[in-house]
């Protein structure tokens, strides 16, 4: 007769996570070497990612494969408790592969492959942490393959376009404010595999023997997570208020336009500088859809309110033999992440980076590239969907290697 | 070339190794104006750490005083707080005499289980009472006390009245205030004036005996000049509205839900006296002796049951319908009234006082009615509601843990804007809250 409505509701907004995981750059060592910069030249198989356009002005047959791993730490010290909290980040180690191609020599049209993983990044958090009921552990993987055509128009001008297949993965997990009957908290872990499809062009021109420019872009690409799962580690007399089961949420990763200058002073010494622009205002909102839905288990919608920035590159390469060349360069970028949105998951900022470079070549066919990225970020605020308010500082440093064999 | 690289490796694990932290430089702390080298605290069991409605040690561990005593101790107060802590193995007891409150399985009257507050144990540990722990090397810091209401503070033999200051008291005759006066405090917290609605508030507005606010002006006047006589300095409180509290919001005033049949033989019944009822939800009915001639209406919105109303009663004994909710269990328009306007006063008291006497002063008023609102904190939703709020314990009046970690940082708050300290907040994250089945 009486229904009485009593329910136990738990915070609506307790499943939710972001994912920008800084854009990853380390598909080149030698651009990596020179600030990220290389839009405007062919420098090897690389400059598939870099500007497809670029290499159809390459002659040669090579295979190039590179890695980067990347030791970054956060520390989180919160402005209330003055507690500093500090991630525990495994080595993430993004990589790239790309094969050259041409039926012969001087061809005008040049074939090339690429794999590399331009978006990505692992953020796991110390136990027990002042944020751990906004995020413990964000793995983030975007693989992009892209198969790429070139075609040298004139001895002046390049054009080059690959289609990209992009498969992805995201782990999320956090802690649930709830205790069981020893004073566990409860655990949410998010697991979900995304595919989306996108292009890469890109011009070149070879103005003069010293000048040349280069246009570059690469779309955006929408990651569709389908039947991502959700497992819950709760009190057992709240497990039909979390049920396991699926979920469904989409990520974007956002399109990349880039105009990049090259001015070589002799043919020993390059200059470059690259202008980027990244379309992140196309992450506004991360969206959580949740098959089966209780009280406690709402879809979630957070606001990520990104902003499209620019990040300008520079870098100079010397040679000092026929074997030895060295580089160096740095560059800056705003951050797409605005006041109010700072999360532990993507603690990002306006950041300064320099960058070191080296190669070798051992012989005619062989060689190796080395380079070294440092950047150290500091962010305080204060996250309007959280609370948490406090300064986050990030160091990071990635060596990286490729080895290169040409034909 | 290859001592260029080994040479390279050498000096990347350098760097490696020593670029790749950041460094943590530890924030500067201050104890700003106050000298917080011992720390009292006089309340009622907010402050005494009672919560699911029994004083037991864990509790007493997260007491209001112990936590603001702990981050005092960060900035140069004593490393101990005494407080009267009962034995851990301990049940606990309440005002009531009952052991603490669990969260377990309940059936009810229906056959229907549900997560309910449960006591632990069938009766209270009543050895907690008879046995008095002072300690005249180690005098108490935490006079919270469980029922200890303003005008109590000063009555001589206080300790025969309410045992949860006998079993702490340094003689049978002492009073509470000479007790705290005796541990030479030189920073003091008051946080009194809630026992002293909570009986109004918790009998349905039927056990008036809420001191007048002169009266209020007189006692209160009294504990502050007595603290502040040794060069002590220190900070009130204000009384929150304690009507929004779970143990008065949980019951809904139109939880009556009808189908077609019961409502029609309640119109039946109560459509001569002018109540009619509706399928779906309706306001339960209630005794009110103004009412009619028939002593009985029903309940407004607005108007509030208490946590202590008998649900199976409800549920099967057509308690609320043909039998009316007595008057114990409701607080009705009158009665909110003249429980806000008296803690409207009191608040008007503490807060001159604290002018006058330069003391800081917490708006615990305005804490509880964002806790009510709702607010997020470190990415936890807090709110008032009773259980899944976060915040309060089992009894729906009393804060667990986290809440009083929570409670605590807003004394701090008022500390350090007083007294230009710097003492570091709780994370209130990292401490308990209710624990599940």
């Amino acid at each position: 007769m009486y229904r009485f409505l009593f329910t136990y509701l738990f915070c609506a907004s307790f499943l939710e996570f972001s994912a920008q995981g800084f854009q990853v750059n380390f598909q080149g060592q030698k651009q990596q070497g020179m600030g990220f910069a290389g839009t405007a030249i062919f420098q090897d198989a690389s400059s598939i990612f870099y500007n497809a356009g670029s290499i159809a002005f390459s002659n040669e047959n090579s295979v190039n494969v590179s890695v980067t791993p990347i030791f970054a730490n956060v520390l989180y010290v919160d402005s209330a408790t003055g507690g500093a909290y500090r991630t525990e980040n495994p080595v993430g180690t993004p990589f790239c592969a790309y094969g050259l191609f041409q039926h012969k020599k001087n061809a005008k049209f040049k074939f090339g492959f690429g794999i590399y993983t331009p978006f990505g990044s692992t953020v796991q958090w110390e136990d027990n942490w002042i944020g751990r009921f906004a995020i413990t552990r964000l793995k983030l993987q975007a693989i992009y393959i892209q198969p790429t055509i070139s075609y040298r128009l004139s001895k002046k001008i390049g054009i080059g376009g690959g289609f990209i297949y992009s498969k992805g993965s995201v782990n999320l997990q956090k802690d649930i404010p709830v205790q069981d009957s020893l004073g566990n908290y409860s655990h949410v872990e998010l697991n979900g595999k995304a595919a989306g499809f996108g292009f890469n062009l890109g011009v070149n021109f070879q103005i003069n023997d010293k000048i040349s420019l280069g246009l570059s872009y690469r779309s955006k690409i929408k990651m569709n997570v389908k039947q991502g799962e959700a497992d819950f580690s709760v009190p057992s007399s709240l497990a039909s208020n979390f049920p396991n089961g699926y979920f469904s949420g989409t990520l974007p990763l956002p399109d990349v336009a880039t105009i990049g200058f090259a001015y070589k002073t002799s043919p020993k010494c390059t200059f470059v500088l690259d202008i980027n622009h990244v379309g992140w205002k196309s992450y506004d909102t991360l969206a959580f859809d949740y098959e089966e839905n209780t009280t406690s288990l709402v879809d979630t919608k957070s606001p990520r309110n990104y902003k499209n920035i620019i990040a300008f590159r520079a870098g100079a390469e010397y040679k000092v033999s026929e074997v030895l060349s060295l580089r160096c360069g740095g560059g800056f970028g705003f951050t797409p992440v605005q006041d109010g949105y700072l999360t532990p998951e993507t603690p990002d900022a306006n950041r300064i980076y320099g960058t070191l470079g080296i190669s070798y070549r051992f012989t005619n066919r062989f060689s190796m590239d080395a380079s070294l990225y440092y950047t150290h970020l500091k962010r305080a605020g204060r996250n309007i969907e959280t609370n948490l308010n406090g300064t986050f500082t990030t160091k990071a440093l990635a060596p990286g290697f490729s080895i290169i064999y040409n034909w | 070339m290859k001592y260029v690289i080994n040479y390279y490796w050498g000096l990347l694990f350098i760097l490696l190794f020593c670029a790749c932290k950041p460094k943590f430089t530890k924030e500067e702390v201050s104890k700003g104006e106050i000298n917080p080298t011992r720390f009292v605290m006089i309340g009622g069991g907010h402050t005494a750490g009672y919560m699911d409605d029994a004083l037991y040690n864990e509790g007493q561990e997260n007491s209001l005083a112990n936590l603001i005593s702990k981050q005092l101790a960060l900035v140069g107060g004593e490393q101990t707080f005494n407080q009267a802590l009962v034995s851990p193995n301990s049940v606990g007891i309440g005002l009531s005499g009952s052991a603490r409150f669990i969260l377990g399985f309940k059936t009810d009257c229906k056959g229907v289980e549900a997560l309910s507050p449960l006591r632990i144990s069938s009766a209270g540990d009543a050895s907690i009472l008879s046995v008095n722990t002072y300690n005249s090397m180690q005098t108490f810091q935490n006079f919270g006390i469980p029922g200890l209401k303003l005008n109590n503070v000063s009555t001589p033999n206080y300790g025969s009245i309410n045992p949860f200051f006998g079993r702490m008291a340094s003689s049978t005759t002492t009073t509470v205030l000479s007790d705290a006066l005796a541990s030479e405090p030189t920073f003091f917290s008051v946080f009194l004036g809630i026992e002293d609605v909570l009986d109004f508030a918790k009998s349905g507005g039927t056990d008036d005996n809420m001191p007048t606010v002169s009266a209020f002006e007189n006692d209160y006047t009294e504990v502050v000049e007595s603290l502040l006589n040794n060069g002590a300095k220190g900070v009130l409180a204000k009384i929150p509205d304690i009507t929004k509290m779970p143990y008065f919001t949980t019951i809904p005033w139109n939880g009556l839900s009808l189908d077609e049949e019961n409502s029609i033989s309640l119109n039946n019944f109560y459509n001569q006296l002018g109540y009619s009822f509706q399928i779906g939800i309706n306001p339960f009915m209630i005794v009110d002796s103004s009412a009619n001639i028939f002593p009985v209406r029903q309940i407004l919105e607005n108007e509030l049951f208490l946590l202590s109303l008998p649900l199976d009663s409800v549920k099967c004994h057509k308690m609320g319908t043909l039998f009316p909710i007595r008057d114990e269990f409701v607080l009705d328009l009158n009665e909110l009234q003249t429980l806000r306007n008296r803690i409207a006063g009191y608040n008007g008291v503490i807060s001159s006082l604290a002018t006058q006497y330069g003391l800081a002063i917490v708006n615990s008023d305005s804490f509880f009615a964002n806790l009510n609102d709702g607010f997020i904190y470190n990415g936890v939703s807090m709110s008032a509601k009773f259980v899944s709020g976060g915040a309060y314990s089992l009894d729906g009046i009393h804060f667990n843990a986290k809440g009083n970690a929570l409670l605590a940082n807003e004394f701090l708050k008022s500390i350090n804007q007083k007294y230009n300290s710097r003492i570091p907040l709780l994370n209130a994250n990292s401490y308990d809250g209710i624990y599940f089945p």
